[in-house]
């Protein structure tokens, strides 16, 4: 296994044992911004830990409308399907910002899974924490403004990276929040002079992250919560 | 929808799905409960202390909000069950829990829930295939909540109700349905009425009577299909 299954919190919370036998099977990966992990409805051939990079994972209605339902970084995996018994992906998995992750085909997740041990454990606690973000951010789509949906999504992506700086065009971000660029455009340009974030050429920095948790919905503290609740050290219900 | 003490209608859609020897020793670490509407199982943030078979009840996933915005995230009928938490190991609600539908269910203890799933793989297997259905529809409404107007998620809304109500009528008021799709009030006024007009239901003092069920389906966004299709996909 690639020293850096560490920074990985899924992987990283594996027992010795399990480690050992997924080692020669995880693959490091680049992941480029913009690219389809996978599509929604399609099939799927790996789960991907992501290391450095983000995987947003978006909902596709049939008159092609999509906007993000979740946002996948070293806090976990993308591709629960495959043990979950779905034969197909129930969303659309894009790179929101490129880094590294680690692959490992379905066949060995799968055969991992059904082991038992802290991996199906562990999925599992994942996938709870990811309907509930899933949720979380069905609602905050429907009930908060751009400008607090923004936040929210600044805050989540910043957690899942190493540093407070992130490469963002205004056109994905309009994307992943299913709004008109104008929207993102109007909602960054207040934060800019609030001096919350600086902007330029497609690098967002958080200066004053204190501020821009107090701007954001309640919606990123639940799925904060959720996220670290999940590898709590807790006895499994 | 059934009177209390009635015989039943119906079973559970997922305990089907087992085996007569492994139905017969989930059936037997629970009990048999009349759930009423509209009793809250469980609020956001706590301890979920048992999991909920529906019979001919049916049990709302209501997200929170804070003040009064609130959305339905997912219903759960005798095609499903409640407690995804317990079975995911994370015994917690992220959700308010609101039995919608009055009516029996079984109900079992989460310790022996758990029990239950770890020595029997046909059970695991099928909760774990249920999960992933309520991840999928969750992604579609999603979408929908989103940008389908008011008047085909009130169609929509309708049919998943009826289905799990196992009945073409219901009681419903103006203000649950407006808590349950997050919209104002005088939103569900206007779509009801219309829905009205066109002869595809009738709604009068909070009685609501599903008169044309092919015609609302075709008043309702493809949502209501594609989840039926994809329930379908996943279990047969």
């Amino acid at each position: 296994m690639p020293s850096n299954r560490m920074e990985n919190h899924l992987l990283g919370a594996l027992s010795e044992a399990e480690c050992e036998r997924l080692r020669p099977h995880l693959e490091a990966v680049d992941m480029p911004l913009g690219e389809v992990v996978y599509e929604s409805g399609g099939s799927l051939d790996y789960v991907y830990f992501p290391v450095t990079s983000i995987v947003s994972l978006l909902y596709v209605l049939e008159n092609g409308s999509s906007a993000e339902i979740a946002v996948v970084g070293n806090d976990g995996v993308v591709g629960i399907s495959i043990f979950m018994g779905g034969e197909s992906t129930p969303s659309r998995a894009v790179v929101q910002s490129a880094g590294r992750a680690l692959r490992l085909a379905a066949p060995v997740m799968k055969a991992e899974f059904t082991r038992g041990g802290s991996m199906q454990h562990l999925m599992l606690r994942y996938t709870q924490a990811l309907i509930t973000q899933m949720a979380q951010t069905a609602v905050c789509n429907r009930h908060h403004s751009v400008d607090q949906q923004l936040c929210r999504w600044l805050l989540l992506s910043l957690d899942r990276l190493s540093t407070p700086q992130l490469s963002m065009t205004q056109e994905l971000i309009a994307n992943m929040l299913g709004v008109r660029r104008e929207g993102v455009t109007e909602a960054a340009g207040k934060l800019q002079k609030a001096g919350v974030i600086s902007y330029r050429r497609g690098q967002i920095k958080v200066l004053d992250r204190a501020r821009l948790e107090g701007m954001s919905c309640e919606c990123y503290e639940v799925v904060r919560r959720e996220t670290m609740r999940l590898l709590a050290p807790t006895a499994p219900g | 929808m059934p009177a209390r003490g009635a015989p039943l209608p119906v079973t559970n859609r997922l305990l089907d799905r087992l085996g007569a020897r492994d139905r017969a020793h989930v059936l037997a670490a629970g009990e048999r409960v009349e759930l009423l509407f509209p009793d809250v199982l469980a609020e956001p943030g706590s301890v979920m202390p048992h999991v909920y078979f529906p019979l001919a009840s049916f049990i709302s996933m209501v997200a929170p909000m804070g003040g009064k915005s609130n959305l339905e995230v997912a219903l759960a009928g005798n095609e499903g069950f409640y407690g995804l938490g317990v079975a995911m190991g994370v015994p917690v609600s992220p959700v308010h829990a609101i039995v919608q539908g009055s009516g029996p269910a079984i109900r079992i203890a989460a310790g022996a829930f758990g029990r239950e799933l770890a020595r029997m793989p046909r059970l695991r297997a099928c909760i774990h295939r249920y999960t992933y259905v309520v991840m999928s529809q969750l992604i579609r409404a999603a979408g929908c909540n989103r940008f389908h107007v008011v008047e085909q998620r009130l169609a929509r809304w309708l049919l998943m109700t009826a289905d799990r109500a196992h009945s073409a009528s219901f009681h419903m008021t103006h203000d649950f349905l407006a808590y349950m799709l997050g919209v104002r009030r005088e939103g569900v006024t206007k779509a009801a009425t219309a829905l009205q007009q066109r002869r595809l239901i009738r709604y009068a003092r909070g009685a609501m009577m599903i008169l044309d069920r092919a015609g609302l389906e075709r008043a309702s966004c493809a949502c209501y299909r594609s989840d039926l299709a994809m329930y379908a996909r996943a279990f047969d």
